[in-house]
């Protein structure tokens, strides 16, 4: 997950909420925003230096890149295998081909022949190998490594116990071939994360400290001195690259400061320091009527959501009539208005409107409306009767606190439940989630880091995603409600199984109906969605792309 | 003299152990673990990562052992490495003790210049406006939060008038402006009400009326006798003040984006980077307890009276 510093970012940007999840966006512009790519396809002029403000990275060097911050350095010095456009469709960079075997557990890559890095170094197959060896390595003690844990090979990598990637090889120059350990007929969307970037020799190994704050890369950008921690980065435009080149001459990145960035990156816009800016929540409303009526505003559903987690293995969330009543009991539209002042809308589905072609809308009935009533009879059917305890654990600092409220006075107006609302900070929300004996529900949300409906299914609900310690009982995934349904393990498997597309899709969809649809195993609230300002007086093919990050790669003076 | 200096030095070295312990044992007894979850992310970090994260920070010893290695790669200026770049600590922290530097200098030359000045005239007018003016002024100034002074700077001079950057470059002495006054403006204050206090007082004080009586040139009584003594209270007030502005002024940086040790401890209490947190505070006790030696020294200097034995 590219989530770390967006999270505390949306919270803070998010004074009353925004929950914090994921990265990317994609997709259908949302009410009234002005059209991002309104002038897209306009004829490109060089020349000019574009300036905004990120939180500081953790990391720039692939090996680690992880939140949406680095990735935006990263990916605009690195190009990989694929590329993903806002809407989530995916297209070949540097591959040629993507071609499965016939049971999807070997993949061969064509590669493009004749690029190099910036300092010369051919791009070939060996690069590939490289770079994937290195973020793999125990040394590397890598946090975004584990994307490439289906690869065979991977555990011995990260346990030390090996140098060399075994399900990776490069017969010739041009061809890099991936054998996986569990069959995925999506393995190619994977690659488009920044952990799987070619380096060139150079690089040396993960822990090279000259080579993390100075990466030589092949993409459309390279570096102009080293990353000046907290302070600056620098790109400028690489003219050796092998692909689209860009048009700016520089990107100037500020480093501000992760807890109050959005402001200082609005006021920054305000004062015209920066083109691309976020804003403080409770300055959007002003922010837009100000933006919107220059032109200067975006606004997209991304495709990220929030949600309510109950526990469903013990207490008083354990069935599913119990989490439908809560879910009916909740009047999601007037906390979107009200709270939210209709900048977020409510969701009726786990896998979140972004995803077209997967996207089913009401396939949580009881997320529609509310319906105090049927709320009401489920919840004697559970044996939620009044005065019920029901613990609600969330993050504190994270702009929850408004809406938090409002649902739990929604269920005890209801349900009369004694709604135990415990707010705590972010780490410790965490280690209570993955506790044995957790029982209740917490605040939750989730963003994709590849363009399938199974980044969602999978990590969050999937028997092996609760990845329980046998000692501990501590449940390590992300299936931290510890949800388990055969029939609906069965149908993922099934789905990164299946090569045709459609059918794939189909078979997530009757996967959310059976989680989502049928058990409420994930209560949906509302989708994520992302407000932004941007010069569009003074750029030209300016949007954002699946990470929410402007198009800095083909951004042109107007 | 030397022997003082010395025990002073000898019971700096005490501080400090009694400071980093406390503090070691405070951060690392709270419940979480601070590789597991960095940063705020809605997932936790792969648990093998953080096995393999923990045994290379020695997060598997006891905490007693923890502290003696801490003290023991301390001793040779190591001050570890933080948790999130995997960065030496001292590396991280060296430019933004000079940038806090910069600033807290900065500071205190516009709490030294504007506040006694400021102090001094209202006590020497007494009753006049100047000195209505001045007590209501500082009166208002000091219930001031330094972040309403902070944002509304910012606001009017950075984001309206544009007559500086928001976001500068940390080497750009117009960037030092405003930061420096939003730390500055309430010591100010405090400065100039200490400094009239102590200067009627003197004013009153039976020395300087013999000095008056004496036909003692005016001039040569306030400089030689009034505000040579008025001077020692502000000294101790600028000292601390001084001591807690290169502590880290994390409100005043925060705002201002300012990458000095405040910010950094920001940040670093939220991601639970203890290795920055006890390094900026080892800075501060440290610098506490120099400041104060200094402060005694100077007392010295200007009093004989004050023997340091």
């Amino acid at each position: 997950m590219r989530l770390t510093k967006t999270m505390r970012w949306t919270a803070v940007a998010a004074t009353t909420a925004l929950a914090v999840a994921g990265c990317s966006n994609s997709g259908s512009s949302a009410d009234g925003g002005a059209k991002a790519s309104q002038s897209n396809n306009a004829p490109a002029k060089q020349g000019g230096t574009f300036r905004l403000g990120i939180a500081e990275p953790v990391a720039i060097d692939p090996y680690n890149t992880q939140e949406s911050e680095g990735t935006l350095v990263t990916q605009n010095l690195f190009t990989g295998l694929t590329s993903v456009s806002a809407d989530g469709t995916l297209s070949n960079a540097l591959a040629e081909s993507r071609t499965p075997n016939d049971d999807c557990s070997e993949w061969t890559f064509k590669i493009k022949g004749g690029t190099t890095f910036s300092n010369g170094d051919p791009v070939d197959a060996a690069a590939f190998v490289r770079g994937w060896t290195r973020a793999a390595g125990k040394d590397a003690a890598s946090d975004v490594a584990y994307h490439m844990g289906e690869i065979d090979g991977f555990d011995a990598l990260q346990d030390g116990s090996a140098t060399t990637f075994k399900g990776l090889s490069a017969p010739d120059a041009t061809t890099l071939v991936v054998k996986l350990g569990i069959k995925d007929c999506e393995f190619d969307l994977r690659t488009f994360h920044t952990v799987f970037s070619p380096v060139p020799a150079v690089a040396g190994a993960a822990t090279n400290k000259t080579y993390n704050d100075q990466p030589i890369g092949n993409g459309p950008f390279k570096l102009d001195g080293p990353w000046q921690h907290n302070s600056k980065i620098t790109l400028v435009r690489n003219d050796s690259y092998g692909l689209k080149k860009a048009n700016l001459d520089r990107v100037e990145i500020s480093i501000l400061n992760s807890d109050n960035a959005a402001t200082l990156e609005y006021q920054g816009f305000q004062a015209g320091q920066f083109d691309w800016a976020r804003m403080p929540t409770p300055q959007l409303t002003a922010a837009k009527a100000t933006y919107n009526a220059k032109g200067d505003w975006l606004e997209w559903d991304a495709n990220g959501m929030n949600y309510l987690m109950p526990e469903t293995a013990d207490g008083p969330l354990k069935s599913k009539e119990a989490r439908q009543a809560i879910s009916y009991a909740i009047d999601r539209k007037a906390i979107t208005q009200g709270v939210f002042k209709g900048f977020l809308t409510p969701a009726s589905s786990l896998v979140p409107a972004a995803f077209k072609d997967a996207y089913q809308q009401g396939v949580c009935a009881s997320c529609v409306a509310q319906d105090k009533d049927k709320a009401k009879s489920l919840a004697t059917q559970a044996g939620l009767t009044p005065g019920t305890k029901l613990y609600f654990g969330y993050n504190t600092g994270g702009g929850h606190e408004e809406w938090v409220q409002a649902v739990a006075q929604q269920l005890k107006d209801v349900l009369g439940l004694d709604v135990q609302i415990d707010g705590m900070p972010f780490k410790d929300l965490l280690k209570k989630e993955q506790q044995p004996g957790s029982v209740g529900m917490f605040r939750a949300a989730w963003g994709a880091d590849y363009p399938t409906p199974g980044n969602f299914l999978n990590p969050l609900l999937a028997t092996s995603s609760i990845n329980e310690d046998a000692t501990t009982h501590v449940a390590q995934g992300d299936n931290r409600g510890r949800y388990s349904n055969p029939a609906f393990d069965s149908l993922l498997t099934k789905a990164t199984g299946t090569k045709d597309l459609a059918e794939r899709t189909k078979l997530y969809q009757q996967a959310e109906k059976i989680a989502i649809g049928d058990d409420l195993a994930l209560i949906p609230l509302w989708g994520r969605h992302q407000l932004r300002v941007a010069d569009l007086g003074k750029w030209t093919n300016l949007s954002y792309d699946f990470n929410e990050n402007p198009t800095l790669s083909t951004v042109s003076q107007k | 003299m030397g022997r003082y200096v010395l025990r002073r030095l000898g019971q700096m070295v005490i501080v400090l152990l009694g400071a980093t312990m406390i503090l070691f044992a405070c951060l690392f007894v709270i419940p979480g673990d601070p590789v597991g979850s960095l940063a705020g992310s809605d997932r936790a970090r792969d648990p093998a990562v953080v096995k393999q994260l923990r045994a290379r920070y020695g997060l598997d010893e006891p905490l007693a052992v923890q502290y003696v290695n801490y003290l023991g790669r301390l001793a040779h200026g190591d001050m570890g490495e933080d948790y999130t770049q995997r960065r030496p600590v001292s590396e991280i922290l060296a430019p933004k003790l000079a940038n806090t530097a910069k600033l807290a200098l900065a500071a205190i030359v516009i709490d030294v210049v504007i506040g006694a000045a400021v102090g001094a005239l209202a006590a020497l007018k007494r009753y006049s406006i100047w000195d209505t003016v001045t007590t209501l002024v500082t009166t208002v100034v000091v219930g001031f939060p330094t972040f309403v002074i902070g944002m509304l700077l910012l606001n009017v001079f950075a984001v309206q008038l544009k007559w500086v950057p928001v976001i500068g470059d940390p080497g750009d002495p117009v960037q030092v402006i405003l930061p420096a006054i939003t730390l500055a403006i309430v010591d100010a204050a405090l400065v100039a009400r200490l400094m009239r206090g102590t200067m009627l007082e003197i004013l009153r004080a039976d020395y300087v009326k013999t000095a008056v009586a004496k036909g003692v040139p005016r001039r040569q009584v306030l400089f030689k006798h009034v505000l040579r003594n008025s001077v020692i209270p502000v000294i101790t007030y600028i000292g601390i003040s001084f001591g807690a502005l290169l502590g880290g002024a994390i409100i005043t940086e925060s705002i201002f984006n300012w990458d000095g040790v405040g910010l950094a401890m920001a940040v670093s209490i939220q991601s639970q980077n203890n290795p920055i947190i006890v390094g900026v505070a080892t800075w501060g006790v440290g610098i506490f307890v120099v400041l104060n030696l200094v402060v005694d020294l100077l007392y010295a200097v200007l009093d004989p009276r004050i023997r340091l034995s």
